[in-house]
């Protein structure tokens, strides 16, 4: 092996420090679940179609399959552990997705929800066919996609009553 | 007769309790199980379709940094460990000496990490000594072929035959003989969650505990434990939450066994987690199928008889759940779907081929027959200048028909065929379309529409003497001392929302809140046996079981409530958690105190009654629940390109009662999605030699929000026999929506008179047929 093999790295996930040494080879999503602890990103393909996997690295989607863990360093990193707004409560993202049946085997569902922060961050009030181009970068196998667009449709009709919190 | 009078919770949008811990991150999968010292595995798999191994060096790999072990298929053989495929016949988990499929696995590489075990699968030194592949089915049967398994005797594996006498004769004197062949792709399911299995082993005890992601945890159990060699008691299957199955995870896998084994060996937690393009060359591949059928009418549209001979390429290996059979023999009972004939005929060919093993995909059966049963009457329409929806209602087992004896044999129970086609074709706008079609065609666009009136045979009982699949599930119910309630059912969810609709229908008949009912499944050491979430019947078997169940458990608890209310049962109500007498509502005991009687106070209880509250049932159904329902839609041809939009689409769907409609549209809308991906997007293709075509999702384009029609859902509602008059749905979807739009698309091209034999209808396949066909007539 050429190189080094390990380096320390340091970023912020979900608002907590986070600090270790890793593999530089070593995707995101392969640190987050295995040393950071949080498993609710998922990896569905691990070469960057499904989107199972995105979470926010310094506010934008990325498929952490394909990020390695060290172009991390110093980063802030959201999952979606980090959605809610507190414990025992849901983001209006989430809220919404479980008002429309908008997940089925819930397995795609933590990188919609991502995906969906995003699109809400950039477009607060997006067309439905905004809504579509936006995920169809995120496969959902079970659902059709009907419902989660008709979520993301009311939780940007919430946010935008709760004044854009986000 | 429905046992659910008055439901509060039944037939409720009630959302789901599980969501809560997907929507936040913190549903487990296999993979985010890890024991503290997880030994992680690695396959190393056949890059040839078929080929003799002349030698296999495992020396540099088990030298390699982190490596534990190298498992052979030699090792395997030599300890006689061989999991069962069709009719018990023994599969090898991995290729000893021939490899029959590119993907077949060959060794497996333990090491203390999933990239050391895949960097170290790269140094297995392996030597290949390429043969003949053995790819189309029909090229398989043909004289002289090569073999594409060197021990068989033939490439026919499977081979069922049933021409009834007057089929002949039926043909003779019809007027119209419609002929067609027609062709389904290869697929694969690819829930979104691969397979994956934690294996861990308790020396000298000899237990084997399992976590994986399977539809069927008792029988997940039974492959383990009689292909290792254990007693049943000491295998311990838990499925945790499951990220989608559609068919694939039902059943036993190479990987599984290997997987257990070495767990076994090494006496270590050991695990596996598929990766993307191993999922797709080794989960279950599905339909690809050939229908050569043929139906006779009489002119005035009565629809005869029907005869299909039907190919089917099991792949590599028989498996126990092989397609090659399921696909064909399934389709065969039902070929003529919603319609009455007179005879049915059927020769149906599994061949074996050097491709990946034909398995179960939702619908199984239904994509390609419905494709059958709806394009023969199409065509026949046509030549008959009959009008498509008056030929369908003419045909239709009526109202005063049920129970339908086919002439397959099968019994079709009451459903609403001709009420569901005339819904749909209101709703969709049959009547008007032809007008509809001539605007667009004077714009310059095309647009047809298509129907596709479906029957499904779900929620299979005792449907053969000794049905290869358990013909019954089952439940246990208990009431805790609170008065809240438990129940464990033999069913899994892998998405369907079992926790929410079972605790919905428990919760009617105890009387009790929605949210006092905990429904649990998955742990063979605690569930009840069963055969686990195939065939749309969780709700249907699995429910009418947590029915029956729940039902003698409310008979207990009235017994004790009229012990110590001093009142008869017949006047006692059950609700709001309490049992009271009807018109007294003072003279009231709550479950809770029901339940510390129950569990602490003999002296209470009545004389002779067992302590606990506790019931179970296995409920065995009839042997096939029908539901039945009607897609129809409309959709645009772009002549330039070959690209197909969907410009509207119905769904009428008679499941009988309805638990919850927001499960049921869930199912719908899922499936037609899957429909699209069926007809315009996926394909498994294979090259001449062998080589698969689409090992990624870069390659196997899977239906994306932006390729989804918006899908109008209607209920009628014809209730089954079963205890709670449900009927399974949830493969009706793909069993109706590809006939549905194949149909549409081609209705958009009667100008050009194009009709398809072959899927998927890519804009290629399309533009080719505009191409072929002669100019607009």
């Amino acid at each position: 092996m050429n190189g080094e093999a390990e380096r320390t790295v340091a970023f912020t996930v979900n608002g907590s420090p986070w600090r270790g040494t890793v593999e530089v080879r070593q995707s995101l999503a392969d640190v987050l679940r295995e040393a950071v602890g949080l498993t609710g990103t998922h990896l569905g393909c691990e070469h960057g179609v499904c989107g199972a996997c995105t979470v926010l690295v310094d506010g934008r989607p990325v498929r952490s399959c394909l990020m390695l863990a060290v172009q991390a360093d110093g980063a802030q990193i959201l999952t979606v552990e980090g959605l809610a707004p507190g414990p025992d409560q849901l983001h209006p993202l989430q809220e919404a997705f479980w008002n429309h049946h908008a997940l089925q085997c819930g397995f795609c569902t933590p990188g919609m929800l991502m995906t969906a922060w995003a699109l809400l961050q950039e477009h607060p009030q997006p067309t439905r066919a905004e809504i579509q181009t936006w995920l169809s970068g995120n496969i959902c196998r079970c659902t059709g996609y009907q419902n989660i667009v008709e979520a993301v449709e009311e939780a940007a009709v919430r946010m935008a009553g709760e004044g854009g919190r986000a | 007769m429905s046992v659910l009078s008055a439901p509060r919770f039944v037939g409720q949008r009630i959302r789901r309790v599980e969501d809560p811990r997907f929507l936040t991150g913190r549903g487990r999968y296999v993979a985010d199980h890890e024991p503290v010292g997880t030994l992680h595995v690695a396959f190393l798999r056949s890059p040839h379709a078929h080929a003799r191994i002349t030698r296999l060096d495992p020396g540099p790999a088990e030298r390699a940094a982190g490596v534990v072990a190298v498992l052979t298929g030699q090792e395997l053989e030599a300890a006689q460990i061989r999991y069962a495929g069709f009719a018990g016949q023994p599969i090898a988990p991995l290729a000893v000496d021939e490899v029959l499929y590119v993907g077949h696995p060959i060794a497996a590489v333990v090491a203390h990490s999933r990239r050391q075990a895949e960097d170290a699968v790269e140094l297995i030194a392996v030597d290949y000594e390429p043969l003949p592949a053995v790819v189309d089915p029909l090229a398989a049967l043909a004289e002289g072929a090569p073999l594409a398994n060197s021990r068989a005797a033939s490439n026919v594996c499977f081979h069922l035959e049933h021409q009834p006498a007057e089929i002949d004769q039926l043909f003779q004197e019809a007027d119209l003989i419609v002929r067609e062949t027609f062709r389904t792709h290869r697929q694969t399911a690819v829930p979104m969650e691969p397979r994956g299995i934690l294996a861990t082993w308790e020396p000298v005890a000899g237990m084997l505990t399992v976590i994986g992601s399977s539809q069927w945890a008792h029988g997940l159990r039974d492959g383990l434990a009689a292909a290792l060699h254990l007693s049943q008691s000491k295998v311990r299957v838990v499925v945790p939450d499951v990220g989608g199955g559609f068919g694939v995870k039902y059943g036993i896998y190479p990987e599984d066994v290997a997987v257990a084994y070495l767990a076994t060996r090494l006496g270590r937690a050991v695990k596996w987690v598929s990766d993307r393009i191993e999922a797709m060359i080794s989960d279950f591949h599905a339909r690809d199928g050939i229908h050569m059928a043929e139906a006779a009418f009489r002119k005035d549209g009565t629809y005869l008889a029907i005869r299909d001979r039907m190919v089917s390429p099991a792949g590599a290996f028989m498996l126990d759940g092989s397609a090659a059979v399921l696909e064909t023999v399934i389709g065969s009972l039902v070929l003529p779907g919603p319609y009455k004939v007179q005879a049915v005929g059927f020769t149906i060919d599994g061949v074996l081929t050097n491709t990946t093993p034909l398995g179960t995909y939702r619908g199984v059966w239904g994509p390609a027959a419905t494709w059958v049963q709806e394009g023969l009457l199409e065509r026949a329409a046509e030549k008959l200048g009959l009008d498509r929806v008056q030929m369908r209602l003419q045909n239709m087992v009526r109202k005063e028909d049920f129970p339908y004896h086919s002439p397959t044999g099968v019994v079709y129970d009451p459903g609403s065929y001709q009420e569901s086609l005339k819904l749909a074709a209101e709703r969709i706008g049959y009547a008007d379309f032809a007008r509809e079609k001539a605007e667009a065609a004077r714009q310059g666009r095309l647009i047809g529409l298509g129907i596709a009136a479906f029957i499904e045979p779900t929620s299979l009982g005792a449907w053969q003497p000794e049905p290869p699949t358990v013909p019954y599930e089952s439940a246990v119910v208990r009431m805790e001392p609170s008065g809240e309630v438990l129940v464990q059912v033999s069913v899994n969810s892998h998405g369907q929302g079992h926790e929410t609709t079972i605790a919905q229908l428990v919760a009617d008949v105890l009387g009790v809140d929605f949210s006092a009912v905990a429904v649990r499944f998955g742990d063979t050491a605690a569930a009840p046996f069963g055969g686990g979430t195939f065939g749309s019947r969780s709700i249907t078997v699995g429910g009418g079981a947590a029915l029956e169940a729940a039902t003698k458990l409310r008979e207990k608890v009235l017994a004790i409530a009229s012990h110590l209310l001093e009142a008869a049962v017949e006047d006692l109500e059950i609700g709001d958690g309490a049992v009271a007498v009807k018109g007294v509502p003072a003279r009231r005991v709550t479950l809770g105190e029901i339940g510390r009687v129950a569990y602490w106070i003999p002296g209470k209880m009545p004389p002779g009654m067992e302590m606990g509250l506790e019931a179970s049932s296995r409920y065995v159904p009839p042997p096939m629940t029908f539901s039945n329902g009607c897609h129809a839609v409309v959709v645009e041809v772009d002549p330039d390109t070959g690209r197909v939009k969907v410009l509207r689409y119905v769904v009428v769907e008679d499941c009988g009662t309805m638990v919850n409609p927001n499960i049921v549209e869930g199912q719908i809308v899922g499936g037609v999605a899957q429909g699209v991906g069926a007809v315009f997007l996926e394909e498994m293709g294979y090259s001449d030699d062998g080589q698969p075509w689409a090992t990624t999702l870069m390659d196997y384009h899977l239906p994306l929000a932006s390729d989804v029609p918006t899908v109008e859902c209607l209920h009628l509602e014809t209730p089954s026999s079963t205890p709670g008059g449900m009927k399974g749905m949830g493969e009706s979807a793909m069993v109706a929506a590809p006939a549905a739009l194949i149909g549409a698309v081609e209705d958009a091209l009667s100008p050009y008179g194009v009709r398809f034999q072959r899927l998927p209808l890519t804009p290629e396949r399309v533009w080719q047929a505009i191409q072929a066909a002669s100019q607009p007539k």
